[in-house]
Protein backbone atom coordinates (compact mmCIF):
# COMPACT_ATOMS: atom_id res chain seq x y z
CA UNK A 1 0.00 0.00 0.00
CA UNK A 2 1.63 3.52 -0.54
CA UNK A 3 0.66 5.43 2.59
CA UNK A 4 1.12 9.22 2.98
CA UNK A 5 2.29 10.33 6.58
CA UNK A 6 2.11 14.09 7.38
CA UNK A 7 4.16 14.94 10.53
CA UNK A 8 2.79 18.58 11.93
CA UNK A 9 6.37 19.44 14.16
CA UNK A 10 10.11 19.67 13.14
CA UNK A 11 11.72 16.32 11.91
CA UNK A 12 15.03 17.41 13.60
CA UNK A 13 13.52 18.91 16.63
CA UNK A 14 12.59 15.06 19.29
CA UNK A 15 8.77 15.09 20.20
CA UNK A 16 6.72 12.68 21.05
CA UNK A 17 4.24 13.31 17.83
CA UNK A 18 7.24 12.95 15.37
CA UNK A 19 8.47 9.92 17.18
CA UNK A 20 5.04 8.63 16.80
CA UNK A 21 5.40 9.29 12.78
CA UNK A 22 8.61 8.05 12.76
CA UNK A 23 7.79 4.75 14.44
CA UNK A 24 4.87 3.94 12.04
CA UNK A 25 6.71 4.73 9.35
CA UNK A 26 9.41 2.24 9.73
CA UNK A 27 7.27 -0.42 11.04
CA UNK A 28 4.91 -0.07 7.98
CA UNK A 29 8.16 -0.22 5.73
CA UNK A 30 9.09 -3.68 7.67
CA UNK A 31 5.85 -4.84 6.77
CA UNK A 32 6.42 -4.15 2.80
CA UNK A 33 4.60 -0.87 2.61
CA UNK A 34 5.55 2.15 0.57
CA UNK A 35 5.76 5.16 2.25
CA UNK A 36 6.51 9.16 2.40
CA UNK A 37 6.71 11.54 5.28
CA UNK A 38 6.09 15.42 4.67
CA UNK A 39 7.33 16.66 7.21
CA UNK A 40 8.83 20.63 8.62
CA UNK A 41 12.61 20.54 8.59
CA UNK A 42 14.37 23.47 10.54
CA UNK A 43 18.18 22.46 9.60
CA UNK A 44 19.05 21.89 5.93
CA UNK A 45 22.28 20.49 7.19
CA UNK A 46 20.58 17.65 9.22
CA UNK A 47 20.71 14.23 7.20
CA UNK A 48 16.76 12.86 6.42
CA UNK A 49 15.73 9.41 6.20
CA UNK A 50 15.09 8.48 2.35
CA UNK A 51 11.58 8.32 2.80
CA UNK A 52 11.23 12.36 4.61
CA UNK A 53 10.14 14.90 2.05
CA UNK A 54 10.46 18.54 3.67
CA UNK A 55 8.12 21.01 3.43
CA UNK A 56 10.20 23.85 4.67
CA UNK A 57 10.98 25.57 8.12
CA UNK A 58 8.76 26.39 10.89
CA UNK A 59 7.65 29.37 12.64
CA UNK A 60 7.87 29.74 16.81
CA UNK A 61 4.60 30.42 18.04
CA UNK A 62 3.74 31.44 21.21
CA UNK A 63 1.34 29.51 22.94
CA UNK A 64 0.31 29.25 26.90
CA UNK A 65 3.88 29.59 28.12
CA UNK A 66 5.72 27.42 25.43
CA UNK A 67 6.86 27.75 22.00
CA UNK A 68 5.39 25.22 19.62
CA UNK A 69 7.11 25.40 16.25
CA UNK A 70 4.62 25.92 13.61
CA UNK A 71 5.05 25.27 9.90
CA UNK A 72 2.45 27.04 7.37
CA UNK A 73 2.19 29.72 4.34
CA UNK A 74 2.19 29.91 0.45
CA UNK A 75 5.80 28.00 0.35
CA UNK A 76 4.52 24.82 2.72
CA UNK A 77 1.21 24.71 1.26
CA UNK A 78 2.64 24.75 -2.66
CA UNK A 79 5.08 21.72 -1.20
CA UNK A 80 2.21 19.75 0.59
CA UNK A 81 0.07 20.17 -2.55
CA UNK A 82 3.22 18.76 -4.88
CA UNK A 83 4.16 16.04 -1.98
CA UNK A 84 0.66 14.98 -2.65
CA UNK A 85 0.34 15.26 -6.41
CA UNK A 86 3.87 12.98 -6.63
CA UNK A 87 2.62 10.72 -4.18
CA UNK A 88 -0.39 9.29 -5.23
CA UNK A 89 -0.78 7.78 -2.08
CA UNK A 90 -3.86 4.90 -1.50
CA UNK A 91 -4.08 6.49 2.29
CA UNK A 92 -3.29 9.93 3.11
CA UNK A 93 -2.55 9.78 7.21
CA UNK A 94 -2.74 13.66 9.17
CA UNK A 95 -1.03 13.58 12.62
CA UNK A 96 -2.43 16.28 14.77
CA UNK A 97 -4.50 17.91 11.96
CA UNK A 98 -6.32 20.10 14.97
CA UNK A 99 -3.53 22.21 15.30
CA UNK A 100 -2.69 25.08 12.98
CA UNK A 101 -0.03 23.57 11.04
CA UNK A 102 1.45 21.03 7.59
CA UNK A 103 -1.23 18.53 8.70
CA UNK A 104 -4.21 20.66 8.36
CA UNK A 105 -2.88 22.43 5.01
CA UNK A 106 -2.39 19.34 3.69
CA UNK A 107 -5.79 18.13 4.92
CA UNK A 108 -7.47 21.65 2.88
CA UNK A 109 -6.05 20.55 -0.14
CA UNK A 110 -6.68 16.88 -0.36
CA UNK A 111 -9.28 14.17 -0.81
CA UNK A 112 -9.74 10.34 -1.06
CA UNK A 113 -8.78 7.95 1.27
CA UNK A 114 -7.99 10.02 4.64
CA UNK A 115 -7.01 9.21 8.05
CA UNK A 116 -6.04 11.20 11.09
CA UNK A 117 -4.25 10.39 14.76
CA UNK A 118 -5.20 12.84 17.34
CA UNK A 119 -2.21 13.08 19.49
CA UNK A 120 -3.75 15.88 22.17
CA UNK A 121 -5.54 15.04 25.46
CA UNK A 122 -6.33 18.37 26.75
CA UNK A 123 -9.83 17.95 27.84
CA UNK A 124 -10.34 21.82 28.46
CA UNK A 125 -8.60 23.14 25.56
CA UNK A 126 -10.05 26.41 25.07
CA UNK A 127 -8.46 27.24 21.50
CA UNK A 128 -9.51 23.47 20.20
CA UNK A 129 -13.21 24.40 21.75
CA UNK A 130 -13.27 28.01 19.77
CA UNK A 131 -11.03 26.65 16.21
CA UNK A 132 -13.54 23.71 16.16
CA UNK A 133 -16.72 25.22 13.87
CA UNK A 134 -13.83 27.24 11.90
CA UNK A 135 -12.05 23.80 11.84
CA UNK A 136 -15.41 21.70 11.19
CA UNK A 137 -15.43 21.62 7.24
CA UNK A 138 -12.01 20.68 6.65
CA UNK A 139 -11.89 17.72 9.59
CA UNK A 140 -15.09 16.48 7.75
CA UNK A 141 -13.25 15.03 5.08
CA UNK A 142 -11.18 12.70 7.77
CA UNK A 143 -12.74 9.10 7.29
CA UNK A 144 -10.84 7.21 10.35
CA UNK A 145 -9.99 8.52 13.71
CA UNK A 146 -7.58 7.38 15.69
CA UNK A 147 -6.89 8.36 18.89
CA UNK A 148 -3.66 7.38 20.96
CA UNK A 149 -4.91 7.24 24.31
CA UNK A 150 -8.23 7.11 25.93
CA UNK A 151 -7.89 10.29 27.36
CA UNK A 152 -7.26 11.66 23.06
CA UNK A 153 -9.97 10.18 22.36
CA UNK A 154 -12.22 11.70 25.27
CA UNK A 155 -10.89 15.17 23.77
CA UNK A 156 -12.28 14.17 20.45
CA UNK A 157 -15.71 13.54 21.48
CA UNK A 158 -15.73 16.80 23.69
CA UNK A 159 -14.62 19.46 21.23
CA UNK A 160 -14.96 17.79 17.73
CA UNK A 161 -18.43 15.99 18.15
CA UNK A 162 -16.98 13.05 16.79
CA UNK A 163 -15.29 9.33 18.14
CA UNK A 164 -12.45 7.92 17.31
CA UNK A 165 -11.01 4.13 17.31
CA UNK A 166 -8.39 3.67 19.97
CA UNK A 167 -4.63 2.71 18.70
CA UNK A 168 -1.98 3.23 21.53
CA UNK A 169 1.90 4.19 20.82
CA UNK A 170 3.82 1.38 20.48
CA UNK A 171 7.51 0.14 21.19
CA UNK A 172 10.24 -1.20 19.85
CA UNK A 173 10.25 -4.22 21.77
CA UNK A 174 13.24 -5.96 20.23
CA UNK A 175 15.41 -3.09 21.04
CA UNK A 176 15.33 -3.28 24.70
CA UNK A 177 15.57 -6.99 24.75
CA UNK A 178 19.06 -8.45 25.92
CA UNK A 179 20.91 -4.94 26.90
CA UNK A 180 24.35 -5.15 28.67
CA UNK A 181 23.82 -3.22 32.36
CA UNK A 182 25.81 -0.88 33.47
CA UNK A 183 29.03 -1.57 34.95
CA UNK A 184 28.74 -2.36 38.69
CA UNK A 185 24.62 -2.75 38.13
CA UNK A 186 22.44 -4.25 39.48
CA UNK A 187 24.23 -5.24 42.09
CA UNK A 188 23.40 -7.85 44.88
CA UNK A 189 22.27 -5.47 47.70
CA UNK A 190 19.01 -4.85 45.23
CA UNK A 191 18.76 -1.70 42.59
CA UNK A 192 15.32 0.24 41.63
CA UNK A 193 14.54 2.67 38.41
CA UNK A 194 13.28 5.46 38.07
CA UNK A 195 12.88 7.37 34.54
CA UNK A 196 11.34 10.85 33.66
CA UNK A 197 11.37 14.20 34.61
CA UNK A 198 12.47 14.57 38.18
CA UNK A 199 11.64 17.58 39.08
CA UNK A 200 8.03 17.24 37.63
CA UNK A 201 5.97 16.38 40.62
CA UNK A 202 3.42 14.72 38.69
CA UNK A 203 6.22 12.16 37.73
CA UNK A 204 6.50 11.66 41.33
CA UNK A 205 9.58 10.57 42.06
CA UNK A 206 8.77 12.50 45.92
CA UNK A 207 6.66 9.23 46.54
CA UNK A 208 9.74 6.87 45.45
CA UNK A 209 12.45 8.84 47.86
CA UNK A 210 10.27 8.65 50.81
CA UNK A 211 9.61 5.15 50.22
CA UNK A 212 13.61 4.37 49.44
CA UNK A 213 14.39 6.21 52.69
CA UNK A 214 12.14 3.55 54.92
CA UNK A 215 13.59 0.60 52.67
CA UNK A 216 17.26 1.99 52.69
CA UNK A 217 17.69 2.00 56.32
CA UNK A 218 17.48 -1.75 56.70
CA UNK A 219 18.92 -2.39 53.35
CA UNK A 220 22.57 -1.43 53.47
CA UNK A 221 22.96 -2.37 49.82
CA UNK A 222 19.66 -1.39 48.21
CA UNK A 223 20.47 1.28 45.52
CA UNK A 224 18.62 4.10 43.13
CA UNK A 225 19.38 4.60 39.55
CA UNK A 226 17.59 8.05 38.52
CA UNK A 227 17.31 9.21 35.16
CA UNK A 228 16.13 12.27 33.56
CA UNK A 229 16.47 15.46 33.24
CA UNK A 230 16.16 18.53 36.26
CA UNK A 231 17.87 19.77 39.47
CA UNK A 232 19.64 17.04 41.05
CA UNK A 233 20.48 19.22 44.04
CA UNK A 234 16.71 18.90 44.85
CA UNK A 235 16.75 15.28 45.17
CA UNK A 236 19.74 14.80 47.15
CA UNK A 237 18.52 17.13 49.50
CA UNK A 238 15.43 15.52 50.28
CA UNK A 239 17.21 12.44 51.09
CA UNK A 240 18.40 12.26 54.31
CA UNK A 241 22.70 12.75 54.33
CA UNK A 242 23.67 9.45 54.86
CA UNK A 243 21.17 8.06 51.63
CA UNK A 244 22.86 10.61 49.43
CA UNK A 245 25.24 8.24 47.84
CA UNK A 246 23.22 5.51 46.86
CA UNK A 247 21.10 7.63 44.61
CA UNK A 248 22.72 7.67 41.70
CA UNK A 249 21.58 10.57 39.06
CA UNK A 250 22.00 10.04 35.56
CA UNK A 251 20.39 13.18 34.24
CA UNK A 252 18.90 13.27 30.94
CA UNK A 253 19.66 9.52 29.17
CA UNK A 254 19.61 9.02 25.05
CA UNK A 255 17.42 6.67 23.44
CA UNK A 256 20.06 4.58 22.60
CA UNK A 257 21.51 4.12 26.51
CA UNK A 258 17.69 3.53 27.80
CA UNK A 259 17.77 -0.43 27.20
CA UNK A 260 20.79 -0.12 28.89
CA UNK A 261 19.26 1.21 32.16
CA UNK A 262 16.38 -0.28 32.52
CA UNK A 263 18.70 -3.65 32.16
CA UNK A 264 20.67 -2.42 35.33
CA UNK A 265 17.88 -2.19 38.01
CA UNK A 266 16.24 -5.18 39.54
CA UNK A 267 12.60 -3.37 39.97
CA UNK A 268 11.52 -0.47 37.13
CA UNK A 269 9.23 2.12 39.73
CA UNK A 270 6.61 4.26 37.95
CA UNK A 271 5.44 6.02 40.93
CA UNK A 272 3.58 8.90 38.94
CA UNK A 273 0.74 10.91 40.63
CA UNK A 274 -1.17 11.96 37.31
CA UNK A 275 -1.33 13.25 34.41
CA UNK A 276 0.28 10.47 32.23
CA UNK A 277 -2.10 9.36 29.47
CA UNK A 278 0.13 6.57 28.41
CA UNK A 279 2.78 4.39 29.84
CA UNK A 280 5.27 3.59 27.46
CA UNK A 281 8.08 3.80 29.66
CA UNK A 282 6.41 0.52 31.64
CA UNK A 283 6.07 -0.57 28.19
CA UNK A 284 9.62 -0.36 28.12
CA UNK A 285 10.77 -1.78 30.77
CA UNK A 286 8.23 -4.71 30.40
CA UNK A 287 10.48 -5.23 26.95
CA UNK A 288 13.86 -5.01 28.49
CA UNK A 289 12.20 -7.84 31.03
CA UNK A 290 12.70 -5.48 34.09
CA UNK A 291 9.75 -6.23 36.63
CA UNK A 292 7.29 -2.94 37.01
CA UNK A 293 5.99 -1.44 40.06
CA UNK A 294 3.45 1.64 39.66
CA UNK A 295 0.43 3.46 40.72
CA UNK A 296 -3.12 2.56 40.04
CA UNK A 297 -3.68 5.35 37.48
CA UNK A 298 -6.24 3.96 35.15
CA UNK A 299 -3.70 4.17 31.73
CA UNK A 300 -1.13 2.01 33.62
CA UNK A 301 -3.55 -0.34 35.18
CA UNK A 302 -4.59 -0.66 31.56
CA UNK A 303 -1.25 -1.53 30.15
CA UNK A 304 -0.41 -4.04 33.07
CA UNK A 305 -3.19 -5.78 32.46
CA UNK A 306 -4.79 -5.42 35.92
CA UNK A 307 -2.05 -5.61 37.41
CA UNK A 308 -0.89 -9.10 36.42
CA UNK A 309 1.47 -8.01 34.16
CA UNK A 310 3.43 -5.39 36.85
CA UNK A 311 2.81 -4.75 40.46
CA UNK A 312 0.24 -1.94 40.92
CA UNK A 313 0.03 0.28 44.38
CA UNK A 314 -2.21 3.18 45.49
CA UNK A 315 -1.61 6.51 43.97
CA UNK A 316 0.58 8.49 45.89
CA UNK A 317 1.41 6.16 49.10
CA UNK A 318 5.19 5.99 49.93
CA UNK A 319 4.15 3.52 52.40
CA UNK A 320 2.39 1.09 50.24
CA UNK A 321 4.82 1.15 47.83
CA UNK A 322 7.57 -0.03 50.41
CA UNK A 323 5.89 -2.72 51.26
CA UNK A 324 5.06 -3.97 47.35
CA UNK A 325 8.92 -3.45 46.60
CA UNK A 326 10.25 -5.06 49.55
CA UNK A 327 7.77 -8.02 49.16
CA UNK A 328 9.57 -8.11 45.62
CA UNK A 329 13.14 -7.36 46.38
CA UNK A 330 13.34 -10.42 48.94
CA UNK A 331 11.43 -12.37 46.16
CA UNK A 332 13.38 -12.96 43.28
CA UNK A 333 10.90 -16.09 42.05
CA UNK A 334 8.35 -13.44 41.84
CA UNK A 335 10.41 -10.97 40.06
CA UNK A 336 11.27 -13.23 37.73
CA UNK A 337 7.43 -14.20 36.66
CA UNK A 338 6.37 -10.83 36.56
CA UNK A 339 8.94 -9.88 34.21
CA UNK A 340 7.94 -13.12 32.10
CA UNK A 341 4.15 -12.05 31.89
CA UNK A 342 5.48 -8.08 31.14
CA UNK A 343 7.34 -9.19 28.71
CA UNK A 344 4.42 -11.40 27.07
CA UNK A 345 2.57 -8.52 27.30
CA UNK A 346 4.52 -6.26 25.87
CA UNK A 347 4.34 -8.05 22.39
CA UNK A 348 1.00 -6.84 21.50
CA UNK A 349 2.05 -3.09 21.91
CA UNK A 350 5.17 -4.05 19.79
CA UNK A 351 4.80 -1.36 16.75
CA UNK A 352 4.74 -4.04 14.64
CA UNK A 353 1.47 -4.91 16.55
CA UNK A 354 0.32 -1.21 16.18
CA UNK A 355 1.10 -0.84 12.51
CA UNK A 356 -1.32 -3.65 11.52
CA UNK A 357 -4.05 -2.23 13.52
CA UNK A 358 -3.33 1.12 11.62
CA UNK A 359 -3.55 -1.01 8.74
CA UNK A 360 -6.99 -2.43 9.36
CA UNK A 361 -8.08 0.99 9.49
CA UNK A 362 -6.25 2.20 6.52
CA UNK A 363 -8.19 -0.88 4.83
CA UNK A 364 -11.56 -0.02 6.13
CA UNK A 365 -11.47 3.49 4.96
CA UNK A 366 -10.24 2.04 1.64
CA UNK A 367 -13.23 -0.25 1.30
CA UNK A 368 -15.44 3.14 1.24
CA UNK A 369 -13.51 4.07 -2.36
CA UNK A 370 -14.21 1.84 -4.69
CA UNK A 371 -13.72 3.37 -7.44
CA UNK A 372 -11.20 5.55 -6.59
CA UNK A 373 -8.49 3.63 -4.65
CA UNK A 374 -5.81 6.58 -5.11
CA UNK A 375 -5.59 9.48 -3.42
CA UNK A 376 -5.12 12.60 -5.40
CA UNK A 377 -4.75 16.57 -4.81
CA UNK A 378 -7.41 18.57 -5.64
CA UNK A 379 -6.92 20.97 -8.50
CA UNK A 380 -5.91 24.59 -6.39
CA UNK A 381 -7.14 27.31 -7.63
CA UNK A 382 -3.52 29.86 -6.55
CA UNK A 383 -1.64 27.64 -8.49
CA UNK A 384 -3.01 27.86 -12.05
CA UNK A 385 -0.10 28.48 -14.25
CA UNK A 386 1.09 25.05 -12.56
CA UNK A 387 1.83 22.51 -16.09
CA UNK A 388 -0.99 20.05 -16.65
CA UNK A 389 -0.20 16.83 -15.34
CA UNK A 390 -1.24 14.03 -16.75
CA UNK A 391 -2.33 12.17 -13.36
CA UNK A 392 -4.46 14.43 -11.93
CA UNK A 393 -7.72 14.87 -13.94
CA UNK A 394 -9.21 18.21 -12.75
CA UNK A 395 -12.70 17.34 -11.21
CA UNK A 396 -15.38 18.09 -9.82
CA UNK A 397 -16.08 19.85 -6.26
CA UNK A 398 -17.23 16.10 -4.96
CA UNK A 399 -13.86 14.98 -5.81
CA UNK A 400 -13.29 11.19 -5.94
CA UNK A 401 -16.04 10.10 -3.61
CA UNK A 402 -18.59 11.40 -6.35
CA UNK A 403 -18.78 7.89 -8.07
CA UNK A 404 -19.39 6.04 -4.29
CA UNK A 405 -22.44 9.07 -3.62
CA UNK A 406 -24.35 9.12 -6.60
CA UNK B 1 -25.51 53.68 -6.37
CA UNK B 2 -23.41 52.06 -3.73
CA UNK B 3 -26.85 50.55 -2.54
CA UNK B 4 -27.11 48.50 -6.03
CA UNK B 5 -23.37 47.14 -4.90
CA UNK B 6 -24.15 46.78 -1.73
CA UNK B 7 -26.97 44.30 -2.53
CA UNK B 8 -25.28 42.46 -5.19
CA UNK B 9 -21.95 41.83 -3.59
CA UNK B 10 -23.87 40.19 -0.78
CA UNK B 11 -26.04 38.47 -3.51
CA UNK B 12 -22.78 37.21 -5.19
CA UNK B 13 -21.47 36.42 -1.40
CA UNK B 14 -24.73 34.57 -0.32
CA UNK B 15 -24.84 32.62 -3.76
CA UNK B 16 -20.90 31.45 -2.84
CA UNK B 17 -21.53 30.41 -0.01
CA UNK B 18 -24.58 28.46 -0.25
CA UNK B 19 -22.65 26.84 -3.72
CA UNK B 20 -20.02 25.64 -1.16
CA UNK B 21 -22.77 24.44 1.56
CA UNK B 22 -24.02 22.82 -0.94
CA UNK B 23 -20.93 21.28 -1.91
CA UNK B 24 -19.96 20.21 1.46
CA UNK B 25 -23.47 18.83 1.94
CA UNK B 26 -23.10 16.39 -1.30
CA UNK B 27 -19.18 15.42 -0.35
CA UNK B 28 -20.60 14.54 3.25
CA UNK B 29 -23.51 12.39 1.83
CA UNK B 30 -20.92 10.68 -0.36
CA UNK B 31 -18.78 9.70 2.41
CA UNK B 32 -21.60 8.20 4.13
CA UNK B 33 -22.55 6.48 1.78
CA UNK B 34 -19.10 4.89 1.07
CA UNK B 35 -18.30 4.63 4.87
CA UNK B 36 -21.55 2.64 4.69
CA UNK B 37 -20.49 0.17 1.78
CA UNK B 38 -17.49 -0.22 3.72
CA UNK B 39 -19.73 -1.37 7.29
CA UNK B 40 -21.54 -3.69 4.75
CA UNK B 41 -18.71 -5.35 3.00
CA UNK B 42 -17.50 -6.09 6.92
CA UNK B 43 -20.33 -7.24 8.17
CA UNK B 44 -20.65 -9.53 4.98
CA UNK B 45 -17.10 -10.69 6.33
CA UNK B 46 -17.73 -11.18 9.95
CA UNK B 47 -20.79 -13.52 8.60
CA UNK B 48 -18.58 -15.53 5.97
CA UNK B 49 -16.39 -16.18 8.50
CA UNK B 50 -18.81 -17.28 11.43
CA UNK B 51 -20.01 -19.71 8.87
CA UNK B 52 -16.70 -20.99 8.40
CA UNK B 53 -16.77 -21.85 11.72
CA UNK B 54 -19.66 -22.87 12.64
CA UNK B 55 -19.47 -25.88 9.68
CA UNK B 56 -16.06 -26.11 11.08
CA UNK B 57 -17.37 -26.78 14.39
CA UNK B 58 -20.03 -29.26 13.38
CA UNK B 59 -17.91 -30.84 11.23
CA UNK B 60 -15.40 -31.54 14.16
CA UNK B 61 -18.02 -31.89 16.87
CA UNK B 62 -17.17 -29.52 18.81
CA UNK B 63 -20.48 -27.95 19.23
CA UNK B 64 -24.03 -28.91 20.02
CA UNK B 65 -25.75 -29.77 17.54
CA UNK B 66 -28.61 -26.76 18.69
CA UNK B 67 -25.60 -24.26 19.03
CA UNK B 68 -23.82 -24.98 15.74
CA UNK B 69 -27.41 -24.63 14.13
CA UNK B 70 -28.16 -21.47 16.15
CA UNK B 71 -24.83 -20.04 14.65
CA UNK B 72 -24.86 -21.07 11.24
CA UNK B 73 -28.69 -20.19 10.84
CA UNK B 74 -27.56 -16.39 12.38
CA UNK B 75 -24.68 -15.98 9.93
CA UNK B 76 -27.35 -17.04 6.86
CA UNK B 77 -29.46 -14.41 8.10
CA UNK B 78 -27.63 -11.97 8.97
CA UNK B 79 -25.27 -12.22 5.16
CA UNK B 80 -29.47 -11.83 3.54
CA UNK B 81 -31.16 -9.34 5.93
CA UNK B 82 -32.50 -6.53 4.49
CA UNK B 83 -31.92 -2.68 5.81
CA UNK B 84 -35.11 -2.59 8.07
CA UNK B 85 -33.90 -5.95 9.65
CA UNK B 86 -29.99 -5.76 9.63
CA UNK B 87 -29.13 -4.75 12.93
CA UNK B 88 -30.88 -7.15 14.28
CA UNK B 89 -29.88 -9.55 12.39
CA UNK B 90 -26.40 -8.40 13.01
CA UNK B 91 -26.92 -8.31 17.04
CA UNK B 92 -27.61 -12.20 16.81
CA UNK B 93 -24.77 -12.63 15.17
CA UNK B 94 -22.89 -10.93 17.93
CA UNK B 95 -24.96 -12.88 20.46
CA UNK B 96 -24.17 -16.32 18.95
CA UNK B 97 -20.61 -15.73 18.39
CA UNK B 98 -20.44 -14.71 22.22
CA UNK B 99 -22.00 -17.68 22.91
CA UNK B 100 -20.19 -20.33 20.38
CA UNK B 101 -16.89 -19.24 20.31
CA UNK B 102 -15.84 -19.30 23.70
CA UNK B 103 -16.70 -23.27 23.98
CA UNK B 104 -14.61 -24.16 20.80
CA UNK B 105 -11.26 -24.01 22.39
CA UNK B 106 -7.57 -24.01 19.88
CA UNK B 107 -7.37 -27.30 18.84
CA UNK B 108 -5.16 -27.15 15.72
CA UNK B 109 -4.02 -24.68 13.33
CA UNK B 110 -7.10 -25.19 11.05
CA UNK B 111 -9.36 -23.77 13.94
CA UNK B 112 -6.85 -21.16 14.91
CA UNK B 113 -6.57 -19.75 11.71
CA UNK B 114 -10.44 -19.93 10.94
CA UNK B 115 -10.64 -18.07 14.36
CA UNK B 116 -7.75 -15.29 13.41
CA UNK B 117 -10.08 -14.34 10.19
CA UNK B 118 -13.11 -14.42 12.84
CA UNK B 119 -11.07 -12.51 15.37
CA UNK B 120 -9.85 -9.79 12.06
CA UNK B 121 -13.34 -9.90 10.45
CA UNK B 122 -14.71 -8.99 13.50
CA UNK B 123 -12.57 -6.30 14.50
CA UNK B 124 -13.24 -4.57 11.03
CA UNK B 125 -16.69 -4.35 12.12
CA UNK B 126 -15.88 -2.16 14.96
CA UNK B 127 -13.54 -0.03 12.91
CA UNK B 128 -16.29 0.69 10.18
CA UNK B 129 -19.35 0.53 11.83
CA UNK B 130 -17.50 3.80 14.04
CA UNK B 131 -16.65 5.24 11.12
CA UNK B 132 -19.68 5.02 9.30
CA UNK B 133 -21.33 6.47 12.22
CA UNK B 134 -19.09 9.36 12.91
CA UNK B 135 -19.78 10.49 8.74
CA UNK B 136 -23.56 9.76 9.98
CA UNK B 137 -22.99 12.78 12.83
CA UNK B 138 -21.36 14.91 10.57
CA UNK B 139 -23.63 14.77 7.95
CA UNK B 140 -26.62 15.13 10.58
CA UNK B 141 -25.31 18.23 11.60
CA UNK B 142 -25.00 19.88 8.67
CA UNK B 143 -28.13 18.61 7.54
CA UNK B 144 -29.70 20.38 10.53
CA UNK B 145 -28.77 24.48 10.06
CA UNK B 146 -31.45 26.36 9.01
CA UNK B 147 -30.38 26.97 5.60
CA UNK B 148 -29.79 23.58 4.60
CA UNK B 149 -33.46 22.70 5.54
CA UNK B 150 -35.35 25.92 4.58
CA UNK B 151 -33.75 25.78 1.25
CA UNK B 152 -33.58 21.57 0.58
CA UNK B 153 -29.84 21.92 0.11
CA UNK B 154 -30.08 17.85 0.55
CA UNK B 155 -31.58 17.62 -2.36
CA UNK B 156 -33.36 14.19 -2.37
CA UNK B 157 -30.43 12.41 -0.50
CA UNK B 158 -32.91 10.99 2.90
CA UNK B 159 -31.30 11.24 5.97
CA UNK B 160 -28.76 8.63 7.08
CA UNK B 161 -29.35 7.05 10.48
CA UNK B 162 -27.13 5.54 12.92
CA UNK B 163 -25.66 1.68 13.13
CA UNK B 164 -26.04 0.66 16.33
CA UNK B 165 -25.04 -2.68 17.22
CA UNK B 166 -23.22 -4.81 19.66
CA UNK B 167 -19.87 -5.20 18.43
CA UNK B 168 -17.90 -5.48 21.06
CA UNK B 169 -15.78 -9.09 20.26
CA UNK B 170 -15.54 -12.32 22.49
CA UNK B 171 -12.66 -11.96 24.96
CA UNK B 172 -11.66 -15.36 23.45
CA UNK B 173 -11.09 -13.72 20.42
CA UNK B 174 -9.38 -10.52 21.64
CA UNK B 175 -7.07 -12.52 22.87
CA UNK B 176 -6.08 -13.87 19.69
CA UNK B 177 -4.72 -10.10 18.64
CA UNK B 178 -5.21 -7.70 22.08
CA UNK B 179 -3.07 -5.12 20.46
CA UNK B 180 -6.74 -4.66 17.81
CA UNK B 181 -8.10 -1.27 18.13
CA UNK B 182 -11.32 -0.67 20.34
Amino acid sequence: MKVGLVCPYPWDVPGGVMAHVRDLAEALIAAGHEVSVLAPVDDDEEPLPPYVVPAGRTVPVRYNGSVARLVFGPISARRARRWLRDGQFDVLHLHSPETLSLSLITLLQASGPIVATFHSANPRSRVLAAASPALQPALEKIQGRIAVSAAARRTIVEHLHGDAVLIPNGVHVKTFVGAEPMPGWPGTGGALGFLGRIDEPRKGLSVLLDAFSRLAQGRPGLRLLVAGPGDGDEVRAALPANLRDRVVLLGLISEEDKPRFYASVDLYVAPNIGGESFGIVLLEAMAAGTPVVASDLDAFRRVLDDGRAGKLFPIGDPDALAATLAGLLDDPTRREALADRGAARVAAYDWSAVARSVLGVYQTVRMAHPAHPTHRAHPVREEPAEPADPTIAPRSGAGPRAVAGS
Amino acid sequence: MLNVVAVVSAVVLLATYLTWLAGRLDRLHARTDGARASLDAQLVRRAASAMAVAEYAVAAGLLSVATARALSSAARVASTAGVAERESAENDLSRSLHTAVPLLGQRDADLRGLLADLAAACSHVVLARRFYNDAVRDTRSVRRRHLVRWLRLSGHAPTPGYFEIDDTPTTALTALDPAQPT
